[in-house]
């Protein structure tokens, strides 16, 4: 337990300084940013109390936006989805549902599986950060085309990640 | 009231959840509030001083491309420099070059792709940068200081969408409002020059020198193509003379004679 706590602590830096000083500086075609550090939300254990989850995308949110300047803005995004995922995980849990000491990986419920729950999650977290970002919706569509470029570039490199960096 | 209890159990992230996302979208609101400048000072610090860790290392890798420029800047200065000799008459020379002072600053941390973009170079207080002051690279104009803590500072950039700027086209003295429509990083739009202007694609625009903060005149892209809106103004797109992705080295301008102009001018207002 307190291994698990410890190990979700470390990742949540690993994830923040991964994000602001490396993917930040990643810039493909000039509107693709890939926003990798929600993965810290998409793998928290299944029992993680829900006010664990959400008080958790509120520090992650403020740390990336402390660093990136725009303050608030992922934070209400990543508070979003981690209000979010416990519905998420609940539309597209397996017949027998969750088994207990398993996480939300693809090495226990396949690459089928996560990667529905990362294109939905991602999707969300995208939606709310685009539209705060632009706070207009003069440029509906193509801000949208944005947000969808996104979400498949995130989460192509969340997925990746589960084979090479958070493999079990 | 065991019903309320019973609503709270039941509900309690729902309330967790407004509330924290009451207080996000209170952060986002309150973008020049004083909380802000207190908690983005100290961690302005923090970030700062790893930004020019990491900024080391990839600077190093456009070395080569760096002295070139530099050395390109040191000609260009030299043979100003040389034409002014030739005059020898000081009453040439405008008096008022001594009114700004330049102080250069290295790029920390800077962001393109973003619609809020933003600068971070490695002076602030210590070194005499405070607000509005104007920035500006070999190339053209770069953006305005922000904020500034004792040791970094950060400029809101020609593209970022808060970004308004008075300039002017340099052959007809006819000036616009420059800002950025989020797009591209190479160009910003200009509007507000009426209709019996004559333009040209690659006209030069420079800043009015309206604003105090930056000085008249400096070079701030050129015109890549205009059209005729309907209400008799050009819509004109500029392609900036700052690549924001190349951008290493800045100056920032200090404007001696800024504040007795600020007091006039309320002065005049009242």
């Amino acid at each position: 337990m307190i291994r698990l706590f410890a190990r979700n602590i470390v990742r949540f830096f690993v994830v923040v300084l991964l994000q602001v000083l490396v993917l930040d500086n990643i810039n493909l075609g000039g509107y693709m940013n890939p926003l990798f550090y929600i993965i810290f939300i998409l793998l928290m254990p299944f029992e993680t109390p829900k006010w664990m989850i959400l008080a958790g995308g509120f520090l992650l949110g403020l740390s990336v936006d402390l660093f990136l300047n725009t303050l608030g803005m992922h934070t209400a995004a990543t508070v979003f989805i981690a209000f979010m995922r416990p519905w998420v995980l609940g539309i597209i849990a397996p017949r027998d549902g969750y088994e207990a000491d398993t996480f939300p990986r693809i090495y226990y419920y396949g690459f089928r599986w996560f990667t529905i729950y990362t294109l939905i999650l991602t999707f969300l977290h995208h939606t709310v950060l685009f539209y705060l970002e632009v706070f207009n919706f003069h440029d509906f569509l193509s801000t949208f085309l944005r947000i969808v470029i996104s979400t498949f570039l995130t989460a192509l490199i969340i997925v990746l990640s589960q084979y090479f960096i958070f493999r079990k | 009231m065991k019903g309320l209890l019973w609503l709270l159990r039941k509900y309690y992230n729902v309330l967790i959840f407004i509330f924290l996302e009451t207080i996000a979208i209170i952060l986002l609101n309150n973008n020049s509030a004083y909380q802000r400048s207190i908690l983005v000072n100290a961690h302005r610090e923090v970030s700062g001083t790893l930004y020019s860790l990491i900024e080391g290392g990839r600077e190093y890798l456009y070395l080569k491309k760096n002295n070139e420029m530099l050395v390109r800047e040191n000609t260009l200065l030299r043979n100003q420099l040389e034409s002014l000799a030739d005059t020898a008459d000081t009453s040439q020379i405008n008096v008022y070059d001594g009114d700004y002072f330049y102080t250069p600053a290295r790029i920390v941390h800077a962001t393109f792709m973003k619609q809020r973009n933003y600068i971070t170079i490695d002076k602030g207080h210590n070194h005499g940068i405070s607000g509005d002051m104007a920035v500006i690279s070999d190339k053209g104009i770069v953006g305005i200081v922000l904020e500034s803590s004792s040791n970094f500072s950060t400029i809101i950039p020609v593209i970022n969408r808060d970004f308004r700027l008075s300039v002017k086209t340099k052959k007809e003295n006819f000036s616009g409002i420059l800002h950025w429509n989020g797009n591209s990083h190479r160009t910003a739009n200009l509007t507000e020059i009426p209709y019996h202007a004559e333009l040209e694609t690659g006209d030069t625009i420079v800043t009015s020198g309206y604003s105090a903060i930056f000085p008249e005149g400096l070079f701030v892209g050129t015109i890549e193509n205009f059209q005729l809106e309907e209400g008799n103004f050009y819509q004109i797109n500029v392609l900036l003379g700052t690549n924001y992705q190349q951008l290493f080295h800045v100056n920032v301008i200090t404007n001696y004679l800024r504040k007795e102009q600020l007091e006039l001018e309320e002065e005049t207002d009242q």
